[in-house]
């Protein structure tokens, strides 16, 4: 085979790979939006019923005017999310940089100790976190559910974020010390403006994390906390389970990820790749 | 204004001794290079100076007082890093204020002061842009901004030009000889370089595995290296250095390498006898002047200048011909030494032999 040929079999069977991956991670996806159009009858019946005339808008202003309070879930959400990315790279980058950077003692351990914290699995975990919050008074609470899901993510932030700052040249540091800069002033004024693409990677990573949890969510917030995909869940319940209801919540919940996702896209591959590079 | 000394300054990492008992005194205004090969303690020296490194012993000194406790901002130190180390976030005016900014000085003399700091450097026109898309050279004069524009009482430099082209460096060269002569603002550089060493220092410390093998003028160190590792390190090309034996027959005195033996008149030749180095620059190697015939090897003609190295036995001597000189390989030629350039070497400690048979 000549050289072009084979350049061109090359592309090909890599278009396909890719094709397949791409179909096996959206079937799910697409079928989902599917059945968020049609009747729960024609969703139910085997196999599933998916004439064109089938079609509806009918589950997503059921989901919209149930008594199950999508809305006040995706609220919840929001406030849960949106302050965990936030502290998280908040407390993050500065834990990151201090270990990247400082002589802290015992620097490694530290980094080690953050590391187990992520090697429990959530059922280990969940009853002595249930009692803690409820002793505290901080179950179906906001505040509380961030609480746990900081410490979730602030591991990956940390390590993430560690990686980048090492990264950046200690010459640019010591320039900044040269022309009169303390540590803090170094951080906030050379460091993070460079750091913005792995920022944003790892801030929205955090909110997705936080946005997308349901375990947690659903054992620690009862009525007034509940976030939205514990909202979602309760679509199928123990008598009757309104699937098309429940996918359609499901496909309003991921506009706002989806949206991020988008937007900082640009970011989120450039900090991916920088790390990859650098690191 | 100030001067530099540095008192016995030792820096250890570990078993490694980056800097073994570092002495040197830079006078106001005075431009002293560092130079040497990677790894002798020349930037280490330089950062403990800033105040970016602690030595581990021995003091610094500025303007005669002992500032090892103070920050680089507070020694009053401006300097230009290898890469320049440039913001990349910020514009080649941001970059060249920053240090005024975390002054608090106000914005109109920040922005009056970059402007005239600017032009100087020829870097008025890109004031706005940012360090990536400025070409090399004028990234590295947006380093030399930043560290001008603060005044301070001393410049370091971090082998600065050495991500640059040729062509670039000696142009930069000359701005930065420039600059240290409408400025007189101590200075101490930091090169491997040995061309750029010689053609900009007032002094030349030449530092070998932590300590200062040498400190003295262009001149001193060219013509009077105290060293072999000296006289070795300065001059382009380097000086041939042979391991031969000084011998002394019949009233003549003689410097034999292998089956060739160079007649040096006495004068030249220290008085003690025996096996010693000898070295010998391409200017001192005479052509067709009398003396020893041999074979020329190799000819490099560039220019304003031509090297011609010749070659017996297992030893290679170089000469430097000015103007475009015509031979070709395997030519006979006859080789002869000006005694006035000729240098001796105890061979054991590497010290330069004098005229007297003192080690130097």
């Amino acid at each position: 085979m000549s050289r072009r040929g084979r350049a061109r079999t090359r592309r090909i069977g890599i278009g396909l790979g890719l094709a397949l991956f791409v179909a096996w991670t959206l079937a799910p996806i697409v079928w989902a939006l599917i059945s968020s159009f049609l009747p729960l009858r024609a969703l139910t019946s085997t196999p599933p019923d998916l004439a064109p005339g089938n079609f509806t808008l009918e589950n997503y202003l059921g989901v919209l005017s149930a008594d199950r309070d999508l809305i006040g879930g995706l609220r919840n959400s929001a406030i849960v999310a949106s302050f965990t990315a936030v502290l998280a790279l908040l407390i993050g980058s500065s834990a990151a940089y201090a270990l990247a950077r400082l002589r802290v003692p015992g620097g490694g351990k530290i980094l080690m100790l953050i590391l187990v914290t992520q090697m429990f699995p959530a059922m280990v975990i969940i009853i002595p976190l249930f009692i803690v919050l409820s002793r505290t008074g901080l179950t179906d609470s906001q505040v509380g559910l961030m609480i746990v899901y900081l410490s979730f993510v602030l591991p990956i932030v940390i390590w993430v974020l560690k990686g980048f700052f090492e990264a950046v040249p200690r010459e640019l540091e010591r320039a900044a010390a040269v022309d009169g800069a303390s540590t803090m002033q170094v951080f906030r004024l050379v460091v993070l403006p460079i750091s913005l693409p792995p920022l944003f990677a790892t801030g929205v990573f955090a909110f997705i994390e936080a946005w997308n949890e349901f375990f947690f969510a659903v054992i620690l917030t009862q009525s007034s906390a509940k976030t939205a995909p514990v909202v979602v869940a309760e679509f199928s319940g123990q008598y009757v389970s309104l699937y098309g209801q429940m996918v359609a919540a499901a496909a309003i919940a991921s506009i706002p990820v989806i949206v991020l996702a988008i937007v900082f896209r640009r970011y989120i591959l450039e900090g991916f790749v920088e790390g990859a590079v650098k690191g | 204004m100030a001067d530099v000394e540095l008192r016995a300054i030792t820096k250890r990492y570990g078993a490694v001794e980056a800097c073994a008992d570092v002495n040197l005194h830079v006078a106001d205004g005075e431009f002293v290079t560092l130079l040497g090969p990677s790894g002798c303690g020349k930037t280490t020296t330089l950062n403990i100076i800033a105040g970016l490194d602690e030595p581990t012993s021995g003091e610094v000194l500025m303007g005669g007082k002992v500032v090892n406790d103070l920050t680089p901002y507070e020694r009053d130190v401006a300097m230009v890093f290898q890469n320049y180390a440039l913001y990349p976030h910020m514009s080649v005016a941001d970059n060249i204020g920053f240090t005024l900014r975390l002054r608090k000085r106000p914005r109109d003399e920040i922005r009056r002061r970059v402007q005239t700091v600017a032009e100087m450097l020829e870097l008025a026109h890109v004031l706005e842009r940012l360090p990536r898309e400025l070409s090399g050279g004028q990234q590295q004069r947006v380093a030399l901004g930043r560290a001008v524009i603060r005044e301070p009482a001393v410049f370091l430099f971090d082998e600065p030009f050495s991500n640059l082209d040729a062509a670039l460096r000696v142009k930069m060269r000359v701005e930065v000889k420039e600059l240290h002569q409408r400025l007189g603002i101590t200075s101490l550089f930091v090169t491997h370089d040995q061309e750029e060493a010689l053609s900009l220092s007032d002094r030349i410390a030449i530092m070998r595995d932590g300590h200062v093998e040498q400190v003295g003028t262009p001149d001193d160190v060219y013509a009077q290296p105290r060293t072999r590792y000296v006289a070795r390190f300065i001059g382009s090309p380097q000086m041939d250095i042979f391991t031969g034996r000084l011998e002394r027959r019949d009233g003549i005195t003689a410097y034999v390498v292998g089956s060739a033996a160079f007649e040096i008149p006495g004068e030249a030749a220290p008085t003690c006898d025996g096996e010693l180095d000898m070295g010998v620059r391409a200017e001192h190697v005479r052509l067709n002047a009398g003396g020893i015939p041999m074979p020329v090897r190799v000819v490099q003609p560039l220019g304003s200048m031509t090297y011609v190295t010749i070659g017996w036995d297992e030893e290679l001597l170089t000469s430097r011909l000015l103007g475009m000189a015509h031979f070709s390989p395997g030519e006979a030629v006859t080789v002869s030494l000006d005694p006035a350039g000729l240098l001796f070497f105890d061979r054991e400690s590497g010290r330069r032999v004098l005229p007297d048979g003192a080690l130097a």
